[in-house]
């Protein structure tokens, strides 16, 4: 009886759970999954806040009148398992318009399946997969991929006179991406590449790697990793008196990788959609509200899902108060320079891929600074 | 299997048919609920709710049930503590969508060859690591399930990498394809209860008890006659066997797979869900499944504090219910007395052995 009962009891509560959804008032909803605990859970953290500051602006600023957008968050523990659970709930949920998220590609491909499939928008703030966009038109991402992102630190390094490289790039789906990006921009400009050498996540101590790699005197390391490896990396490199200059990807970019990585990560060069010092108003208006609420600068990764909220909330609009999940994803497709914090952007109407203009970075003094020529 | 007991299977022929009668209404009362929630309750409450949601959670509980029923036989019924059990599920996911997307074989062939492949690596790995014992073996298994997903990881070539496989069909059977998520349902719950049935059938037997004799001490079973090392490895092939049906059935419900559903934490998961419903009871690991896959969702309306409520409520549930949920000794007996499994020596007695 005792199971029976437990099995009652599980159904009983999922019903109720079901009709309170459903019994809300009238009101356009955004659905937002991400990692709100587990290992990744600071970038939903940051998420998350940066999404209630535009939302907040969004609803203050009358954009969209008869209607009032909200945004229910949901903790995905960046599992493709809990995804794909989320996605049911969002569908059932007949206010939910579109839905942001999630963090990784894996886990918002297991998602972006079920959207696909069921038909509703999916802007996802990070998922740099080359074949995210690809699963169905439902699919948008507002992050330039390293399909973008490597050919264009490609030509900055060649540009500086640099013409060897050795590749160091994390074992996952966003890191090989970023290494084929790479290198093909680069060997397209006639650099060579000396090493790639790959490090599964988790892993921090990159010594073996860099010992072999410096072997080869490279002009340059060019690090496709996040800012947790970064700073190990390059307080190992500071540590072993390796000298050869780094470059790396934009997800490298955060006040965190400057903390941890103290003195070593001088020099480090990259090129990111958002920078905090960037004196446009729209930037120094995030940056000051970012700050007074949370006690931190924004990075990269709060401030893509800052325009990402921008950008679904701004299609929103667009679509009008009885938005539905077609006309919605219509208007998405038809984003044309967006003005974020980000960069303007724009989505290809084809291929949903987002098109923005990168500042070239490099770590000055204890803070990233713009830097402008090679 | 030599481990039959003769005196016990001799006894009943000549004692209390009306006892054997009522338990066997009893049996069919307890089967025919059990299969009413499965293909009844549940199934009516999708459609009822047209709800999505409740459709996608009772896909994966199914699948976790097989997960934790299999681990259950090896590691509650036969005593050997795997740590590595999502490896096998993994093994059997990519054998399936491998076997479907660059063979186009279909779901009849690809459903039994995802569990035979998990069994041939549960049996390779089977033969070096039976003669380690407790916390030995499940080192090995831990080390082994690490190996196979930095395998899955990195053989970019086979398993696409960290870059998953997409385009998995759904199940599909002679013409007839599972497209809506109720058919899906129906689809994977009519295998999960087949498949615990077959691990009923195993568990609630004089082999079973042979596997809980090696377990309590298995020199003495060995001076018993009982061939320890070849139950043991049977039994780790059986449960990675399951684990592999899992596996496939995770594949062909979602489309999508990558080496991220098969992560030490996920075995974690599954041993959790066998510790929880009860070490050792088949019934205690379906809870168990149950309970840790509606929990986690059930909890979701209170945001943050989610998961440490979901850890709060098994660390209680471990500290009043030690031995799970359903205790294997409660177990034993409520399989004995509802499903007409025991003998018993008297009209109303406590029924003993098994039929």
């Amino acid at each position: 009886m005792r199971k029976n009962a437990i099995l009652g009891a599980v159904l009983g509560a999922m019903l109720v759970t079901g009709t309170a959804v459903q019994a809300a008032d009238r009101e356009i909803v955004i659905g937002y999954q991400a990692p709100l605990s587990g290992d990744r859970s600071q970038y939903g953290e940051m998420f998350r806040n940066a999404a209630q500051i535009k939302l907040e602006e969004f609803n203050a600023s009358g954009k969209l009148t008869g209607a009032k957008v909200a945004i229910t968050f949901e903790d995905s523990k960046d599992d493709p398992k809990e995804a794909r659970n989320i996605a049911h709930k969002f569908l059932d949920n007949s206010k939910i318009v579109g839905v942001i998220g999630d963090f990784s590609s894996t886990v918002s491909m297991a998602a972006g399946e079920i959207y696909a499939a069921e038909k509703m928008p999916q802007l996802s703030q990070t998922a740099s997969h080359p074949d995210f966009t690809k699963l169905s038109p439902w699919q948008f991402r507002n992050i330039t991929t390293q399909a973008f992102e490597g050919p264009y630190n490609a030509d900055w390094i060649i540009a500086a006179g640099m013409k060897t490289a050795a590749v160091i790039y994390i074992q996952n789906d966003w890191g090989i991406s970023a290494l084929d990006g790479f290198v093909s921009g680069f060997k397209a400009k006639g650099g060579k590449i000396t090493a790639t050498e790959a490090f599964n996540p988790g892993n921090r101590d990159f010594r073996s790697i860099l010992t072999k790699v410096a072997r080869q005197k490279p002009d340059v390391i060019y690090l496709a990793m996040f800012y947790e490896e970064g700073a190990a990396f390059a307080q190992q490199r500071e540590q072993l008196g390796i000298k050869i200059p780094l470059y790396g990807t934009s997800s490298l970019y955060s006040p965190k990788l400057i903390e941890l990585g103290r003195e070593s990560v001088e020099g480090l060069h990259l090129a990111t959609t958002f920078t905090p010092d960037n004196p446009d108003p729209a930037v120094q208006t995030f940056v000051k509200e970012y700050a007074a609420r949370f006690k931190s600068e924004p990075g990269m990764f709060a401030a893509q899902a800052y325009d990402a909220v921008g950008i679904m909330l701004d299609a929103v609009a667009k679509a009008g108060p009885s938005v539905t999940r077609e006309s919605l994803r219509d208007a998405l497709a038809a984003t044309t320079g967006y003005p974020g914090v980000t960069g303007a952007t724009s989505f290809d109407p084809v291929t949903r891929e987002p098109a923005k203009a990168l500042a070239k970075m490099m770590v000055k003094d204890g803070r990233f600074q713009v830097v402008t020529g090679p | 299997m030599d481990v039959n007991v003769p005196d016990a299977r001799l006894m009943p022929a000549t004692l209390a048919p009306p006892a054997a009668f009522s338990g066997r209404g009893r049996r069919f009362a307890w089967t025919l609920l059990l299969l009413a929630v499965a293909f009844g309750a549940v199934p009516a409450a999708i459609v009822g709710t047209g709800s999505s949601y409740l459709a996608q959670i009772a896909i994966t509980t199914m699948i976790f049930v097989i997960l934790s029923a299999s681990l259950n036989h090896v590691t509650g019924t036969a005593g050997l503590l795997s740590i590595g059990h999502a490896a096998f599920y993994g093994i059997g996911a990519y054998a399936a969508a491998l076997l479907s997307t660059r063979l186009g074989l279909p779901f009849i062939v690809t459903l039994p060859a995802a569990g035979l492949i998990a069994a041939l690596f549960g049996f390779l790995v089977a033969l070096p690591t039976m003669r380690l014992v407790s916390i030995y073996f499940a080192v090995a298994t831990l080390g082994i399930g690490e190996m196979i997903y930095v395998v899955l990881l990195n053989w970019v070539d086979v398993t696409r990498g960290p870059m998953g496989i997409r385009g998995i069909p759904p199940i599909s059977l002679f013409g007839w394809q599972a497209d809506t998520l109720l058919s899906r349902y129906l689809a994977v719950a009519v295998i999960a209860v087949a498949c615990v049935w077959v691990l009923h059938r195993l568990t609630h037997s004089y082999y079973g008890n042979a596997l809980r004799a090696l377990r309590e001490d298995d020199q003495c079973a060995d001076s018993m006659g009982i061939n320890v090392e070849r139950l043991k490895i049977e039994s780790f092939v059986v449960a990675t066997f399951f684990a592999g049906i899992a596996g496939a059935l995770l594949a062909h419900t979602s489309a999508y797979i990558a080496p991220d559903n098969f992560r030490f934490m996920e075995s974690i998961l599954i041993l959790a869900m066998v510790v929880v419903g009860g070490l050792g009871s088949l019934p205690g690991a379906v809870v168990g499944a149950l309970f840790m896959i509606v929990l986690p969702e059930a909890l979701r309306d209170i945001g943050d504090y989610r998961m440490i409520a979901v850890g709060a409520t098994m660390f209680l549930s471990i500290l009043l219910l030690p031995k799970g949920m359903l205790a294997e000794g409660t177990a034993l007996g409520f399989v004995r007395r509802s499903f007409s499994r025991g003998w018993a020596t008297i009209a109303g007695g406590t029924p003993v052995g098994w039929k």
